[in-house]
């Protein structure tokens, strides 16, 4: 109950009351986090991937926790150094539970989704059907702005959270906007190697395509602006 | 210059009164809870926001779930036959999966605002928000049954109870507002971004049911479809 109580706190971004939870060494309120991030983001994936195959379900399921907790722990380092050097006082332990923090806040609120996006895929064109690409357009819209808005309120809070710890306004944006870019920089990199997600039509269920790390989001993204603009 | 002066500009305006109306009398019956959804709405989200108990969430449930089977019927009219079965229990069942679908991130929703919220407290408010559209639907029900007796357009008809819906459904939304009022809320995007949700979903729910105007050899459809393509097919005659 205690563990839960915390969590609606959280979400309300009570930060006086949030702040002394950074200074704790019990590791519980972190299991919390992970817990809450495991079983939020598990859930939102498992409806993003159902509706491609119930297998796929399952994948993405596994795979949206996973890309946040590879996303945090790669960054780890470097978000505690950028933390120190650019003046906020927070520790390497500090600025990982932070940053954990407002990925739980995120994946409460897409686990809260989760029964509207069902309701979506449920009214989505199947697989099966003629108007197959209009149902991967739909899913994959939904998513997108149902991830975009989650990821755009926690990182709101977080940066409220830093303007509370940090021991001037100024430095607290510089540490939210370097974290933020880090977190942005792997975190798209990662998910082009966990790919796919969603799944697409007309490719095969799979945990990750062949050869994932051939290849990165960015020159994908570099080589379809230039096939647009040849 | 005295800090405490109200006249001081360099003062913020002064905090008003705590929103605290009167309570509702203990076990308030059906009547008096009626009464005061349709003439002091913010003694009854006072009430629920208190939840106390589930008994206000149950009958205002009961009296969501009624008016909406009444004017399922109304709507059902339109068409006849079994659509006088199956348009009330389409439009009653419809609203409460609505309900359940979008009831989680009202929550989540609700505590980002900062607010301090119970799940039952939301959950009455948001049945009492139901309740009043339902309410406001069977006011409108001798119109939209004049309407449905003398035209044979689905299009129009159907136009119609969706405009009746709006209206009723934005005068629910203000128990909310209320409930916001109450709670001192004073960031209310995350609450206006559910309200779109919310509203969405239950369109969906209209063609996902469909057809509750309308005819059909079956009860539910067989092909799945977004509403802004049903609606599009209804008034173009377009195929998709």
């Amino acid at each position: 109950m205690q563990s839960l109580r915390r969590l609606l706190i959280l979400c309300r971004g009570d930060s006086a009351r949030i702040a002394p939870w950074l200074e704790e060494r019990d590791p519980r309120w972190l299991l919390t986090c992970v817990i809450a991030i495991t079983a939020g983001c598990a859930l939102y994936g498992g409806v993003v991937g159902l509706w491609r195959a119930p297998v796929q379900a399952a994948y993405t399921a596994i795979k949206m926790p996973l890309l946040i907790f590879l996303t945090c722990s790669g960054n780890a380092l470097l978000n505690g150094m950028l933390a120190q050097i650019l003046g906020s006082g927070l520790s390497f332990r500090q600025s990982a539970q932070a940053i954990l923090m407002s990925f739980t806040i995120a994946a409460l609120i897409l686990a809260s989704l989760s029964p509207v996006a069902l309701f979506i895929l449920y009214n989505a064109p199947p697989l099966g059907s003629a108007a197959r690409s209009t149902g991967h357009s739909i899913t994959l819209l939904s998513d997108v702005l149902f991830i975009a808005y989650a990821g755009f309120v926690a990182n709101r809070r977080l940066l409220r959270l830093l303007q509370h710890l940090c021991p001037t306004p100024a430095a607290a944006r510089r540490v939210f906007w370097s974290w933020l870019a880090g977190n942005l920089f792997l975190g798209a990199q990662l998910s082009w190697i966990l790919r796919p997600f969603i799944g697409s039509p007309g490719l095969p269920v799979q945990f990750l395509r062949d050869h994932p790390l051939r290849g990165n989001f960015y020159e994908a993204v570099f080589n379809a602006l230039r096939h647009l603009l040849s | 210059m005295n800090p405490t002066d109200p006249s001081n500009p360099q003062l913020p305006p002064p905090i008003p009164p705590p929103l605290t109306p009167a309570p509702l009398p203990p076990n308030a019956g059906l009547g008096v809870l009626l009464d005061s959804l349709l003439k002091q709405p913010s003694r009854l989200v006072h009430e629920l926001h208190q939840a106390k108990n589930s008994r206000y969430l149950l009958l205002l449930a009961l009296v969501a779930l009624a008016g909406f089977a009444c004017y399922g019927v109304v709507i059902g009219t339109f068409s006849g036959g079994e659509q006088l079965f199956a348009a009330p229990l389409k439009v009653s069942l419809g609203s409460l999966a609505t309900v359940l679908i979008c009831l989680p991130s009202l929550y989540i929703f609700a505590c980002l605002t900062g607010a301090e919220v119970s799940l039952r407290g939301l959950a009455g408010v948001l049945v009492a928000t139901l309740a009043l559209n339902a309410l406001l639907l069977l006011g409108f029900a001798p119109v939209a049954w004049v309407f449905s007796q003398s035209t044979e357009s689905v299009a129009f008809i159907g136009a119609l109870h969706l405009i009746l819906w709006l209206i009723s459904l934005a005068f629910g939304l203000r128990l909310l507002r209320l409930f916001m009022d109450i709670l001192r809320v004073s960031d209310r995007v995350h609450v206006r971004v559910w309200t779109a949700i919310f509203i969405l979903v239950s369109l969906q729910m209209t063609t996902a049911l469909r057809p509750i105007v309308g005819k059909s050899e079956h009860w539910l459809p067989t092909e799945k479809k977004f509403f802004l393509a049903h609606w599009a097919e209804n008034l173009f005659g377009t195929r998709d």
